[in-house]
């Protein structure tokens, strides 16, 4: 079908643009190109938070045709209710949720004691080896890489790259991700490691303490990556290793990236 | 206008799979839509166009994700290649071998990316995770593959047949 010089044009093709790209790369990651760098990522940001922004518009429809489904089953009678009038509900409660959630977070802000800024997601990570998010805050708002991103649930992760405009997250789920951990009731502690269904802690043994399901993890502070004190889960299983110096749990992570759509960024702690 | 249509479609493919695409999560893996959309045209147009889209495909993954921009060109084009290598003695296109050739693929995609982090000295996933993640991609990506190159080819198909501006 192909030529041995079509071939090889294809092979020499393949080669120049393979040096081109480590080339780039390479040069991308220099410290004098995080600028540049940062600044084409962001020029992609305006479009990504009006695709997400029209995603979330479509959830929110497609919760309105589930919502219509459950009660039609529910009771023929509400067959000839106004769908208008339904979808309207669906959306109120959806705003009262998103208000729930926003003093939530307001809560936590005063809670904590920190100095935060609001952030809306605006993208998620392009493969499933880094769990990322990309959100609409940047280095002109003050987001700087290292700082650590929560929700009014718990800790979500830390800022990794910023732009002027926008910034990258890389979550707890992120496999590179580690935490440190106490837990609630045992005080035991352990790291946390991020996975793509379930968050891995490592816990360290205590002679006459065992860890139990139901315990909260919270940040311990220790290692002085994140602050001590903010909630990361709940330990789901627990598998006793008695060969090992540590036992594993399984953490029911309190946030859900997909189902998130802001969260806060803590400007006044500085990772040691 | 081709290359115009080209460049739109591969933006497009790019923004759906960091903004939809994570919503359909499956076994921790999501689809791959720039990939996917690269080993259509790879199909359609043959190796070395497929080359020259998956360096636009992959610099665009690589502007929205953390890290330096050329990682994810570097492992789309060594999936091309390679699948190039395959096809060019093909006579017939058939659904399973577009299959095939977008989870072979996934895997060297994934290869080379977690390669070239490596390389680079970023952080790299544990090889037990990456590996689950990659045939979770791998079946996904195959799934979705054929369905991808049928439209690759009706747009291909248009564009022909489209008259020329004098």
């Amino acid at each position: 079908m192909y030529s041995a010089r079509g071939q090889s044009r294809s092979t020499g093709l393949f080669l120049t643009l393979c040096a081109a790209m480590l080339l780039l790369a390479m040069l991308s990651q220099q410290p004098w190109a995080a600028g540049p760098r940062g600044m084409a990522k962001s020029a992609l940001a305006p479009v990504e938070e009006v695709m997400t922004s029209a995603s979330r518009q479509f959830d929110r429809l497609v919760s309105v045709f589930g919502d219509v489904s459950r009660l039609r089953a529910e009771n023929q009678r509400l067959r000839a209710a106004d769908e208008e009038l339904r979808r309207q509900l669906v959306e109120l409660n959806a705003s009262a949720k998103e208000n729930a959630s926003l003093r939530k977070a307001l809560d936590f802000e005063r809670a904590s004691g920190h100095r935060m800024l609001a952030a809306q997601i605006i993208g998620l990570g392009p493969d499933g080896f880094s769990r990322t998010l990309e959100i609409d805050r940047g280095t002109a708002d003050g987001v700087r890489p290292g700082m650590v991103v929560a929700t009014g649930a718990g800790l979500l992760g830390r800022v990794r790259e910023s732009g002027p405009h926008a910034a990258i997250v890389q979550t707890l789920a992120d496999p590179q991700s580690r935490v440190n951990v106490y837990l609630s009731t045992s005080g035991l502690q352990g790291t946390v490691s991020g996975g793509p269904t379930v968050l891995d802690l490592e816990i360290q043994h205590t002679l006459g303490v065992t860890p139990s399901t139901g315990e909260w993890a919270i940040t311990s502070g220790v290692g002085g990556s994140f602050p001590r004190g903010l909630l990361v889960g709940e330990v789901a299983t627990v598998t006793r290793r008695d060969a090992s110096t540590t036992d594993l749990a399984g953490i029911a992570w309190v946030n859900d990236p997909t189902s998130i759509s802001f969260l806060l960024v803590i400007t006044d702690f500085t990772p040691s | 206008m081709r290359r115009a249509a080209g460049v739109l479609v591969m933006v497009a493919a790019a923004l759906v799979q960091v903004t939809w695409a994570p919503r359909l999560e499956v076994a921790g893996a999501y689809p791959n839509l720039v990939l996917i959309a690269v080993v259509s045209i790879t199909w359609t147009l043959g190796v070395r166009s497929a080359l020259a889209w998956a360096c636009v495909g992959g610099v665009l993954c690589d502007l929205t994700s953390s890290g330096p921009v050329g990682p994810h060109a570097l492992a789309l084009l060594v999936g091309v290649y390679v699948i190039g290598l395959w096809i060019r003695n093909l006579e017939r296109v058939t659904a399973l071998r577009v299959a095939a050739s977008a989870v072979v693929a996934t895997c060297l995609y994934s290869a080379v990316l977690v390669l070239a982090d490596d390389l680079l000295g970023l952080p790299v996933a544990p090889l037990g995770v990456a590996f689950r993640l990659t045939l979770a991609a791998a079946a996904y990506n195959g799934v979705l593959a054929p369905f991808a190159f049928e439209v690759a080819r009706a747009l291909h198909g248009a564009m022909r047949t489209a008259p020329q501006p004098i």
